[in-house]
């Protein structure tokens, strides 16, 4: 992305949409964008480490959450010839409580659930479902309508992929404001839209 | 998947007690030793009973997630299986009924439409769908949903008819050559309830032998009376084929799709269709569970009967062993060192109201019942005496405590009915392996249950009979 060049320069405070709600009690650190209707609950860790994270529209993070776009262990932050690399969010991405995501991008209506676990080297398309304490460290695209289940983390394919939570959305975006002070949104720049993937 | 997750937290909490470590040894058809949590007590014969030396039997059955009852002859009648509950097919967990609103055309007009309420069913485990097999929705929420028929079953129904009649007249044939043996006064309506006679394509002896007197009931209940004209049933024997299905061309070069084929265990949990493809997997009933009653094989009294209420965990009749017998238990065990003596620290518990008094003796040379002991083992050879279980007591603070004069060297701590106590541990046995040690414990016991009879010299206490018990005792391994 073109505006990475912009962003090594220093600018390191959170691009809020309007529109989104994010509680002052999360933590967002480095160059982290975040799209409209999007809601990030308190105790929510969004870190960008190793480079930018953008997330899309209508996601829903929630407490407890992690998103850390960090270096990969074997690579210390000083050694040069690291290139930050961005990790991109799509739209209607549900993160349930207590899950760890590194993985750099991660397709639209897909449902992370609480205490699942991702590495850096998957890839997410469109429809999946990690469950609960599932760890899925492996380097692959994980197909479409993927449903990831159970001590083994044995899958399955569905046949229709995950309803967005819009119902869940509204009503927290009416409500979290009311118990929460939330951070200041920021017109966003043309330049900064989430990357289709 | 979540069942051997629940097996694992089991181990896990038991193995803070470790009840594994004591094993008392019941004397039965077979010699078994396992802790006393799992063993019962028969207060009849005086006796330590463990779970195979009991007669289960069924009690009642209910469905694990719609705790309902249902009696016997229903479940037989729907196989065991809940009607309102289902289980996902995939993961086998318990299926939900979810509710979504479709504009439907309204009866009277088909141009307006309005918002009804459609059902399906879906997984909360593993995300499984009634539409990902293609079921369609139902308008009612629970009732609509019908398992798919079996397209051999009218043939399978013919050959159990034939096979129950065969059995039948087999039975009668049977009975009538034994009757010819027989003295002759004895009543012919007898022979029916004969109960050491081989069912055939019945329900086999070790049913049979937990019911004396009643009358058996081999594959659904067919009873004839003697003299009735049986109706012939004939079924075609079962043709052979010679040619079979030929594989498809591409079955060795098709690349293999994992998520759309089924596991073995989807597959055979369907007997009937077993299905090699997900989108057939079908929901199935789900399972009723049973509660079950245990029954002391010498004297037919119960030693566990649980309550008929599904949704109740407590027991009718309740005889397990830690209420009535002292339990041993390890408390803290010292660097054990091949021939050196250490001392070991057990406590004992006292489960009954009165004061029980123990005497420990170590086992003889060349004793039939020490088979696993690697280590000498020298115990106190006076007589511990165990206050009885109050419950009351911490409540009560006038009371005095007790004075038993307990010998230091002995008796290391006494709380309520607990007393900690030391024995000394010679390991006999030197390099991999546990130090096992093993003794006879000896308690009086007051039988509450034996009838109370009038006494003539006016003794009013019941009397105690001494019980002896084997225990054997796991230390864990050498200090290295």
């Amino acid at each position: 992305i073109n505006e990475m060049s912009d962003k090594q320069s220093g600018q390191k405070s959170a691009k809020i949409a309007a529109g989104a709600v994010v509680c002052v009690e999360s933590e967002i650190k480095g160059d982290v964008t975040i799209g409209a209707r999007t809601v990030v609950h308190p105790k929510a860790r969004i870190i960008a480490e190793a480079g930018p994270i953008i997330i899309g529209e209508g996601n829903l993070i929630e407490e407890q959450a992690v998103i850390i776009n960090s270096y990969p262990e074997n690579i210390t932050p000083d050694s040069e010839g690291v290139e930050p690399k961005p990790m991109t969010i799509g739209v209607n991405n549900v993160f349930e409580v207590g899950c760890m995501s590194q993985a750099l991008k991660i397709g639209d209506n897909n449902v992370i659930e609480s205490k699942a676990n991702l590495g850096r080297n998957v890839i997410l398309t469109s429809g999946c479902i990690i469950g609960a304490c599932c760890q899925v460290n492996t380097c692959e695209v994980i197909p479409e309508n993927t449903v990831i289940y159970g001590s083994g983390c044995q899958r399955r394919v569905q046949t229709e992929r995950p309803q967005p939570q819009t119902l869940q959305l509204d009503f927290l975006m009416k409500i979290l404001p009311n118990y929460h002070h939330l951070k200041k949104t920021v017109k966003t720049t043309s330049g900064a839209t989430p990357a289709k993937i | 998947m979540s069942q051997r997750w629940v097996e694992l937290r089991r181990r896990e909490m038991a193995s803070l007690l470790q009840p594994e470590r004591v094993l008392y040894l019941v004397h039965g058809e077979k010699k078994i030793r396992s802790p006393l949590s799992q063993l019962y007590f028969c207060r009849y014969c005086s006796e330590l009973r463990s779970l195979e030396c009991v007669s289960h039997e069924v009690d009642s059955h209910y469905c694990p997630s719609c705790l309902e009852n249902m009696p016997s002859a229903e479940a037989k009648l729907k196989k065991n299986r809940c009607a309102n509950c289902f289980d996902c097919p995939c993961c086998m967990h318990t299926l939900s009924t979810r509710a979504t609103n479709i504009p439907a055309p309204l009866p009277d007009d088909p141009t307006k439409t309005a918002m009804k309420k459609a059902y399906y069913l879906a997984c909360g485990f593993c995300r499984w769908t009634s539409r990902d097999v293609g079921m369609a929705d139902k308008s009612v929420a629970s009732g609509g949903w019908q398992e798919p028929e079996n397209p051999h079953t009218q043939r399978i129904n013919k050959l159990i008819e034939y096979y129950q009649q065969l059995a039948q007249r087999e039975k009668l044939e049977r009975d009538r050559k034994k009757l010819a043996r027989r003295r002759p006064f004895m009543p012919l309506a007898f022979s029916q309830h004969t109960i050491h006679v081989v069912e055939k394509y019945g329900l086999g002896t070790r049913l049979q032998r937990t019911r004396p007197g009643a009358p058996i009931t081999s594959l659904a209940g067919l009873s004839l009376k003697e003299g009735e004209d049986q109706k012939e049933i004939n079924i075609e024997p079962a043709q052979a084929l010679d040619e079979v299905e030929p594989l498809p061309e591409d079955c060795y070069t098709r690349p293999i799709n994992l998520p759309e084929g089924t596991t073995l265990r989807q597959r055979l949990l369907q007997p009937d269709f077993q299905p090699a493809g997900a989108s057939q997997l079908h929901p199935k009933h789900k399972h009723l569970l049973i509660k079950r009653s245990l029954r002391c094989r010498k004297c037919e009294h119960n030693l566990s009967k649980p309550e008929f209420n599904p949704t109740s965990i407590k027991f009718k009749i309740q005889l397990v062993a830690v209420s009535y017998i002292p339990e041993v238990r390890i408390m803290s065990i010292p660097n054990l060192r091949f021939q050196k003596e250490s001392q070991v620290l057990l406590t004992l518990t006292n489960p009954v109201e009165n004061i029980t008094h123990v005497t420990l003796v170590a086992c003889e040379e060349g004793d039939p019942e020490d088979i696993n002991s690697t280590a000498k083992v020298m115990v106190p050879i006076k007589e511990l005496v165990l206050a009885g279980k109050d419950a009351a007591a911490e409540y009560d603070e006038l009371a005095e405590p007790q004075d038993f004069q307990d010998d230091p060297d002995v008796v290391a701590f006494r709380k309520s009915n607990k007393i900690g106590f030391f024995i000394k541990v010679v390991p006999q046995r030197e390099g991999l392996g546990d130090v096992t040690v093993s003794f006879k414990i000896r308690h009086d016991f007051r039988n509450l249950a034996a009838p109370i009879r009038p006494s003539e010299e006016g003794d009013a206490s019941t009397e105690a009979i001494w019980l002896t018990h084997h225990v054997e005792l796991n230390l864990g391994p050498l200090a290295p």
